[in-house]
């Protein structure tokens, strides 16, 4: 009995206890201080970030991962960027260019097995019949691209970051930068520093003192400087770093390392506690973390209604809480190191709707103690992060914001106020399809527990309409105030508009008496096709102000979730499967 | 008989079906207004679904409409009337109701507002370049014949007729001078191209209109295609022909005339509305984040001059920071000719300020309503307890 009481907060502590234990340090590769020479900050795409970062999103674009296994040995982003721009004749043969298409593969004469990934030595005779086709398709708009076309580009654009990678610290197939050190303004030399300048992917050297924060410099800007006679105090010890990695001097390596994390920390701090900070929210992943909590929550609420509900249920609620708790970390710390409202962009809003789903349903769980609070929220929670990890896998999840969208003010308010509204309509929808399960599995379903799901339901579905009606008006001001139409019938408020329709018809239904029970939770769950398709729908049309970046590989995965709404729905409606047998027997 | 059927149209309207009808109608007009702008533009499909009380559908090689759907008009109208009439009628006023009667109203508000945008805004823009000062503002989709008298180096007199007048094709008199204009053929949208060898004769017998041949087009709609406004011009005066000119949007440089010692322009170009006040543009900045080309930043710095009220000031228009001015708001909307052009939408509507009103209100009004419904349910939720 005493041992049923503690299992669940032995459960909750185990599960904190692994969250933690992945925000502990690695060691060294082959005794070289990788982490630390990751935990440097660079300039990319705008802003100061670790260069962890930059080879997390570099793997996460060409092969969609963050680390990798080949030949024995699992190599993490870090290590693979490292190789990639300080040997690059071993990063060459790694297997990472993801290559799904059998026509792509074909263009490159291979056949499609089970082996997906390509490295760059095999892609390398192709790469000029891959750059034609792609530069012949590119012109095209990509909703019009062809499967083929739009996988020349997507692969052609993941050579070209490779290849700017490969040639932002050195020049790939030269003998680097220390070389490049001892043949300052000799007459080739300043050829090689244009083209490195050229083509750096990143800024690695910080701002000089008295300089403005923006003032990064790439290799070849710092060399062309030097050439100049003024040599960048960092640009030696990066001289220094990249010989000692070549040659395998691990002791050099680690030093110059050392030397260039003080020196930028001696005259720009806040960059490289920056970084840390950045590394440290890599490295703990809360999110994906967060996915995995959930998942385990809900398998265990599934096992609770069938086996020792008193122990397994408040078991479950703990690792809701736990993953809840992890889920919230998350969304503070990427507040804190973006210094932006918590949703930026589609990844954003995916983590956001799922954390919305988790605490509204956190507090049903509180309120009606049934497990199906639980239930709805672990899966609302797992299925928007797993969309989220796949929209992560687009580049940097906290790139910077294009003027228009730049308003802390009204990304605060109006789009975290309509992704509420989005949280609160999927929680609707979520709680009505556990009601359909539940109608059609359980025999004999006790009326009581069928009231307060109802009543979840309807309480959702008014939270839901208050946030995405304010939301959307809220939108409408701040277009008002920025590009002078409160509506402009913009496909994005369109959406927005429909699903508060949607969930005023639901109210009105219900309130003229025209839906009972089962309409409501039909009606409940068609607001999850309504929601999905404001949600990502209007990034297809690709018209409209709103219409950023989405793959038309998320077409058939919205139309397959739309597809599975709609048999719940069928199936809400139709009388239950057990009551038909029943009747029968 | 009279009074009954009053009582049925009265049920009718204040019914909750038709509530739930209408709306379902608007989701319907939402939705296929939003599909329809991937080939119509925004504007376009606007145009087709919700500013109107009838959604027509012309069968293909078919001279003829269909209706087939009721318009965004037709059924904010019936929104409006079922709810100011379904609010009469079925709220009581009581404090229990407070919060129904605020999120009404308010709404009623916010579609009212809606149908005044429609009816009273006017879109335009003003482009400028830095150091340029001007005095009027151009609408983008609708275009004007500009007659201008150039005589006196030192001012241009102005006269202009508009594009609804120019698609009626007839005589114009131009007030003020012996000019009168023939409009003998308008095409809203046409295309310009060089007449060539076996191609039929140009209706035009003066200016560069003889060497073009000219092909209407249907009109455009999507917001980044133009109409390219051509027609062919009979100027008239002291019943004497000046020839029939070929007039339009596409034709570069202007062509013009003289009568009695005075010269005319001739000048197809969006149309034009003049300020009493000047806006001079003093500098247009536009950063990028670093390394980048992701904006970050547009800005006009401009200076306003108005000379009825002696106002001289400058001011900072930027991204979400317009300059409300005169019943007009000044928007930074775009950019040119490397930097040095700036683009500035130019709003007016009466209306702006009811969607901040009725916002307000249906926020309050459903916390008043969401608030007393939970109140009642915990209520009700702690006697089942206790009992």
């Amino acid at each position: 009995m005493k041992l049923a009481k503690l299992f669940p907060w032995l459960a909750g502590v185990l599960a904190l206890a692994a969250v933690l234990f992945a925000m502990l340090p690695s060691g060294k590769v082959r005794g070289f201080d990788i982490q630390g020479f990751a935990s440097l900050p660079v300039l990319e795409g705008g802003r100061v970030k670790p260069l962890d970062s930059v080879a997390r999103n570099s793997l996460l674009m060409i092969r969609g991962q963050q680390s990798f296994r080949s030949e024995g040995h699992t190599f993490h982003a870090d290590e693979w960027l490292l190789d990639l721009m300080l040997r690059p004749q071993v990063a060459d043969q790694q297997p990472v260019f993801r290559i799904d298409d059998p026509d792509v593969l074909g263009l490159i004469g291979m056949k499609q097995s089970s082996n997906r990934y390509y490295s760059f030595q095999t892609l390398g005779p192709h790469l000029e019949e891959v750059q034609k086709q792609a530069q012949a398709a590119q012109p095209i708009e990509p909703q019009k691209r062809t499967r083929f076309q739009s996988a020349v580009v997507n692969l052609f654009e993941r050579v070209y970051l490779y290849y700017k990678l490969r040639n932002t610290l050195q020049l790939a197939g030269t003998p680097g930068l220390a070389f490049e050190m001892q043949t300052l303004g000799t007459p080739d030399a300043s050829q090689r520093h244009a083209d490195l300048a050229q083509v750096a992917q990143f800024r690695p050297l910080p701002p000089l003192p008295g300089q403005n924060a923006d003032a990064w410099q790439s290799t070849g800007e710092a060399l062309r400087a030097a050439d100049a006679g003024t040599v960048h105090p960092a640009l030696p010890l990066l001289a220094q770093a990249s010989q000692a990695y070549a040659t395998g001097d691990t002791n050099g390596f680690n030093g110059a390392v050392k030397a260039l994390e003080a020196r930028i920390a001696a005259e720009r701090p806040e960059f490289v506690s920056h970084a840390d900070h950045e590394v440290l929210f890599n490295r703990t992943q809360p999110f994906y973390q967060g996915m995995w909590l959930y998942v385990a929550a809900l398998i265990v609420v599934f096992v609770s209604w069938a086996w020792k509900p008193e122990v397994l249920r408040p078991t479950a609620f703990a690792l809701l809480c736990v993953g809840a708790l992890v889920h919230t970390g998350g969304l503070i710390f990427r507040i804190v190191l973006q210094g932006r409202p918590p949703v930026t962009n589609l990844y954003s809003s995916a983590v956001f709707v799922g954390w919305g789903a988790v605490i509204l349903g956190l507090i049903l769980e509180r309120l009606y103690k049934n497990g199906f609070g639980t239930a709805v929220a672990t899966a609302a929670g797992f299925a928007s992060l797993i969309v989220a990890q796949h929209l992560g896998t687009e580049g940097d999840t906290m790139e910077m914001m294009r003027a228009v969208l730049d308003s802390n003010f009204w990304l605060a308010t109006h789009v975290v106020t309509i992704t509420i509204g989005y949280s609160g309509t999927f929680l609707a929808g979520a709680i009505a399809i556990g009601y359909t399960i539940r109608k059609h599995l359980v025999p004999d379903p006790d009326a009581e527990t069928t009231r307060s799901l109802v009543s979840m339901a309807y309480g959702i579905i008014c939270f839901a309409l208050f946030f995405s009606f304010v939301g959307t008006v809220l939108g409408g001001i701040w277009a008002d105030q920025s590009w002078g139409r409160f509506w402009g019938w913009d496909p994005k408020e369109n959406g927005a508009l429909l699903i508060v329709l949607w969930n005023a018809i639901i109210l009105h239904a219900r309130w003229a008496g025209y839906v009972r029970e089962r309409g409501l939770m039909a009606m409940a769950i068609f607001g999850n096709i309504i929601t999905s398709l404001s949600w990502f729908g209007v990034n297809l049309l690709g018209v409209g102000l709103h219409s950023y970046g989405f793959t038309t590989n998320g077409f058939w995965w919205l139309m397959g979730f739309d597809a599975t709404q709609a048999l719940f729905m069928f199936l809400c409606l139709m009388p239950s499967l057990r009551g038909a047998t029943h009747r029968h027997a | 008989m009279i009074k009954q059927i009053g009582t049925r149209l009265w049920k009718i309207i204040t019914s909750f079906e038709l509530t739930i009808v209408s709306l379902a109608l608007l989701m319907a007009l939402v939705f296929l207004c939003t599909l329809a702008q991937v080939h119509l533009g925004t504007l376009g499909a606007v145009n087709v679904y919700m500013r109107s009380f009838i959604v027509w559908w012309q069968p293909q090689s078919m001279n003829i409409s269909i209706p087939v759907f009721p318009g965004g008009t037709l059924v904010g109208m019936a929104l409006v009337v079922n709810l100011t009439a379904s609010t009469i009628k079925r709220l009581a006023f009581t404090w229990q109701k407070a919060g129904l009667w605020i999120v009404h109203i308010g709404l009623i508000l916010l579609i009212a507002g809606e149908f005044a945008t429609g009816a009273f805004q006017v879109d335009t823009s003003m482009a400028i370049e830095v150091g340029q000062t001007v005095n009027f503002v151009e609408s983008p989709r609708s275009m004007e014949l500009a007659v201008i008298d150039t005589t006196d180096p030192a001012y241009d007199d102005v006269y202009s007729i508009p594009e609804a007048t120019l698609a009626r094709e007839g005589t114009v008199a131009i007030p003020g001078t012996p000019l009168a204009i023939r409009i003998r053929k308008f095409f809203r949208n046409a295309n310009l191209s060089a007449l060539g060898q076996g191609d039929q004769p140009s209706m035009a017998t003066a200016g560069v209109g003889p060497g073009v041949k000219v092909v209407g087009a249907p009109a455009v709609t999507r917001d980044e295609e133009i109409n390219h406004t051509t027609a062919f011009i009979e100027p008239i005066a002291g019943g004497r022909s000046f020839g029939t000119w070929l007039v339009s949007t596409d034709l570069g440089a202007p062509q013009g005339f003289t009568y009695e010692g005075r010269s005319y322009r001739l000048l197809v170009r969006p149309r034009r509305i003049y300020l009493p006040y000047a806006i001079t543009l003093k500098k247009f900045s536009h950063d990028v984040y670093p390394g980048t080309d992701i904006p970050k930043n547009f800005s006009s710095l401009i200076h306003l001059s108005n000379p009825g009220t002696g106002e001289e000031r400058d001011v900072l228009i930027y991204m979400n920071q317009p300059l409300r001015y005169d019943g007009k708001a000044f928007y930074q909307a775009s950019f040119g000719k490397g930097d040095t052009l700036s683009i500035l939408q130019v709003v007016g509507n009466p209306g702006w300020l009811i969607p901040y009103i009725s916002c307000v209100l249906v926020t309050i009004g459903l916390l008043i309503h969401f608030g007393i419904t939970l109140r009642r349910s915990v209520k009700r939720r702690q006697s089942q307890k206790e009992g």
